[in-house]
């Protein structure tokens, strides 16, 4: 059984022409590391807080979110709580904002076990310390408040505070954005090395194709709520499918290749006042054709993964080989 | 070598006990590009400001076109001169633009300021165009636009006062792939028709690799390695540069290797 | 943000959510405010005919809502007195507004000496009570509308103007005025132009609450005989000449010019509730 279950999840918010997420269907194993990229609009943080059994109000929902075989559309307030407070975990963009800057360190990491489950306080004191040991702080932190570290520090103290619960999955939503690209490589290291040890599934959300390359198992790319192509990360990069994967990979800025001028997709993601006939990227694709505009692609099973494009089966897409 | 259109030299600022910028000196060619690399907290940022006018150096001076830019720019000439000397794109394109003002008239008040007595209307559709912007998007408010578009209207307005050096602070930090991509073309090809030259501020080597001729590093408010951006970036000889050239998300890259190496810099 | 508009306690619990409050409020402020400007041209009776022999009269075809004490027609004073009652806050906050935005502004934007000249001056107005200074300044400069006009005005004007100047600080870290500057043009020219604009919803919604309160304080001010010249119909005035009514018997008179201060008190706070909610709304 998978640790997440994402089915077919189908979000229409009021006074839009297109669902915002339209048929998102994706899992994460036990221990497995799954990527979610998308630019802005993509519905790939809806989609994560769904996992979370949070939904935006007023949304129409279809589909199923499953965590550990439970449904969470079909839950009452009561158990989402507590599915929120044991079995899923969620680490934030900014760590700054996700914590009150008034409380201590120590009262951050043990509040939810002490009101959620009435831990006593020497119980989940012992926790907190054993989890800082694991993300690389001294115990001293505990006493600290939040302006007294700096932003890896914070963000290592919020991946503490994630897995006090000892959750079965951990939904990461761009927790390095905020941080600088060195810093960055330590945090992933980091959730790398947590997966490993404790097992947790891991939802990582992000808009940098590299950075989901570098850290997951497997990548999902997002687009205009579709999950456009799915599939191992290596192989994602070296053949891509869908041409918005290939497009993605051709505009992004390489450090390692020579300098040339980007390959930019033109236009702008449609936006949700517009319905959609046919495939999302149809209009921004230079390999569209009639049938494009005219039908949605379904999601279809290639080796290893899934691809949403009519014609996967007759293009040859550029990936990206790194030297070195 | 080329003549310099921007000349900073032994720039320093101190905010509280610690240095933000120390003893910082590049040159930027006429028509050139120089990037400014660095994290957070790296003293680019600051440094940027200084040459631009919004903060002032505690030492060390600023050259555009071979006039100093000393103090604070003091009567309207004074202050249209240095406006005419560098312009600035922020980074964040949401904020960087005036809520109320349709993007026709942010454009006009320029104009008017810089260049009274001329026709606004036929320039303002030029500028639009340079940008990639169509004509309807003059009576268009902020909040009607995309970032990119946004971003679009500040480069126009930067160069609607017809700037020796454009300063670009995270420019496309704010922007996602597919739009950062189209922003940073068009800032190459405006750079090959104006000859406006380029600071641009970052902290992506990637977009340095992309748009700049030469490159900056710079950590904790000093500059530790300079030179073309070719050289610095396929030869690193600082080891602050190595790390962040390894620090790059890439498959296969070892994280773990990369905090070593921070932790040894110290 | 961290800016709030600021609320004497009591009335920021009058929750307006309710669209049919907001819509009744305004209906009556505007009302109000019509009545006070077109009251020269209505046909009514002298305000000051006193006609002992309908003294306490209580309603009646003659006297619509009764008469008072000296037998003077109550509708027609209400009606006349709200033109110094409303005109007299109106004028407060127009005076305090335009002041205090500038003040607040030149702290906020100019900082430094500046800076604390203007807030630690604003600080001293603070510890004033607006009811005290006004006094001092009838005393000083003798009856009529102006002085304590005046006296409000600079008793309000902190409120205003470090509401402006904590707006200012925040807004002036917006790029968009930095890009200002680098564009050339004088400090001046971007508050004026950007920066007062930008900020006004917020100072406007605390506008409306002053105004309650300056009404509040005008209506004490003419109860305790002060403010306004005498003869002149005035709702404070009315609520004083009222009194001994209430001791015989006979409320109405006084009543009457209560219940339109804090009915009209009610109705702009109610209103300015709105528009601060609004603004809350729109910066989320």
């Amino acid at each position: 059984m998978n640790t997440l279950e994402i089915e077919d999840l189908r979000l229409t918010l009021p006074g839009t022409a297109r669902p915002v997420l339209d048929g998102v269907t994706l899992a994460v194993g036990a221990g497995e590391t799954v990527a979610l990229v998308g630019e802005s609009g993509s519905g790939k943080t809806l989609t994560s807080r769904a996992a979370l059994g949070f939904l935006p109000r007023g949304a129409e929902v279809e589909g199923a979110v499953r965590v550990a075989g439970q449904d969470l559309l079909a839950m009452g307030a009561r158990e989402l709580r507590g599915v929120r407070a044991l079995t899923v975990s969620m680490v934030f963009q900014d760590p700054r904002t996700a914590l009150n800057p008034l409380r201590r360190i120590g009262d951050f990491l043990t509040e939810s076990l002490r009101t959620n489950l009435r831990w006593s306080a020497r119980r989940a004191g012992d926790r907190a310390r054993e989890l800082l040991d694991a993300v690389g702080l001294d115990e001293r932190v505990l006493r600290q408040y939040p302006h007294e570290l700096s932003g890896g520090m914070l963000q290592r103290v919020t991946i503490a505070a994630a897995l006090m619960s000892d959750p079965a999955l951990l939904l990461a939503d761009e927790p390095t954005t905020a941080l600088d690209v060195s810093t960055q490589a330590e945090i992933v290291a980091l959730l790398a090395d947590l997966r490993a040890r404790f097992g947790t599934a891991l939802l990582f959300v992000t808009h940098d194709l590299h950075l989901a390359a570098a850290i997951s198992d497997r990548v999902c790319v997002m687009y205009a709520g579709r999950i456009v192509e799915a599939g191992p990360a290596g192989a994602l990069f070296g053949t891509p499918r869908h041409p918005y994967t290939a497009a993605l990979l051709a505009s992004t800025p390489q450090v390692d290749q020579p300098r040339r001028r980007l390959d930019a997709i033109s236009g702008q993601p449609p936006d949700l006042r517009t319905a959609l006939a046919g495939c999302p990227f149809a209009d921004r694709c230079r390999h569209a054709t009639d049938l494009c505009r005219a039908e949605a692609p379904v999601s279809t099973a290639v080796d290893g993964g899934t691809v949403a494009c009519h014609h996967h089966t007759r293009l040859t897409l550029e990936g990206i080989t790194h030297h070195g | 070598m080329a003549e310099s259109v921007l000349a900073v030299s032994g720039l320093r600022k101190t905010y509280g006990a610690a240095p933000a910028v120390d003893d910082v000196s590049f040159t930027l060619a006429r028509g050139g590009s120089l990037g400014i690399v660095g994290e957070s907290g790296s003293g680019k940022t600051t440094t940027a400001r200084i040459i631009v006018g919004l903060e002032r150096a505690d030492a060390g001076t600023v050259t555009v076109g071979g006039h100093e830019r000393s103090g604070r720019p003091v009567g309207r000439a004074a202050r249209l001169r240095w406006a005419r000397e560098v312009q600035m794109v922020f980074q964040d394109p949401f904020l960087s633009l005036d809520p109320r003002i349709s993007v026709g008239d942010a454009l006009a008040e320029t104009l008017r300021l810089h260049f009274p007595g001329t026709d606004h209307g036929a320039r303002t559709g030029e500028l639009l165009d340079q940008v990639g912007l169509g004509g309807r998007a003059v009576t268009a408010l902020p909040h009607e636009l995309s970032g990119g578009q946004r971003q679009r209207v500040t480069i126009a307005r930067a160069l609607a006062v017809r700037p020796a050096v454009l300063v670009l602070d995270e420019a496309v930090a704010a922007l996602d792939v597919s739009v950062q991509a189209q922003i940073l073309n068009l800032l190459g090809d405006l750079r090959a028709e104006l000859g406006v030259g380029y600071v641009f501020i970052t902290h992506d080597l990637g977009v340095v690799r992309t748009v700049a001729d030469d490159v900056v590093v710079m950590r904790q408010g000093r500059i530790v390695e300079a030179g073309p951006t070719d050289r610095v970036l396929a030869a690193p000889e600082h080891p602050y540069t190595r790390l962040l050239l390894e620090s790059v998300p890439r498959p296969g890259r070892d994280p773990r290797r990369i905090a070593g190496a921070r932790r040894a810099l110290g | 943000m961290t800016t709030t508009v600021h609320r004497r306690p009591g009335f920021g619990r009058v929750r307006t959510r309710r669209p049919w409050l907001y819509l009744t409020c305004l209906f009556f402020t505007a009302l109000a405010f019509g009545v006070a400007v077109a009251a020269p041209w209505l046909p009514l009776a002298d305000p000051n005919l006193a006609d002992l022999g309908a003294a306490l009269a209580g309603p009646s075809g003659e006297h619509p809502l009764g008469a008072d004490e000296a037998g003077r027609d109550v509708l027609s004073r209400l009606v006349l007195g709200s033109t110094t009652a409303l005109f007299g806050p109106l004028a407060v906050v127009c005076f305090s507004t335009v002041l205090g935005v500038a003040v607040g502004v030149a702290a906020g934007w100019r900082g430094g000496w500046l800076d604390s000249v203007l807030s630690r001056g604003s600080e001293l107005l603070l510890a004033f009570p607006g009811l005290l200074l006004a006094i001092l300044f009838v005393a000083l400069y003798g009856d009529g509308l102006l002085a304590p006009v005046l006296a409000l005005s600079l008793a309000y004007l902190p409120y205003v103007s470090r509401l402006a100047r904590s707006l200012t600080l925040v807004e002036r870290e917006r790029p968009y005025l930095a890009a200002y500057r680098v564009q050339g043009f004088s400090g001046l020219a971007i508050c004026l132009r950007h920066l007062v604009p930008n900020i006004a919803p917020v100072v406007l919604a605390q506008c409306t609450l002053n105004f309650g309160y300056a009404l509040l304080d005008l209506a004490a001010l003419s109860y305790l005989g002060m403010g306004v010249a005498p003869g002149t119909p005035d709702w404070g005035v009315m609520v004083n000449t009222g009194q001994s009514a209430v001791l015989q018997g006979q409320p109405l008179s006084a009543v009457i010019p209560c219940a339109a201060i804090v009915a009209t008190v009610v109705a702009v706070n109610v209103v300015g509730e709105h528009w601060a909610d609004l603004v809350a709304r729109r910066q989320r």
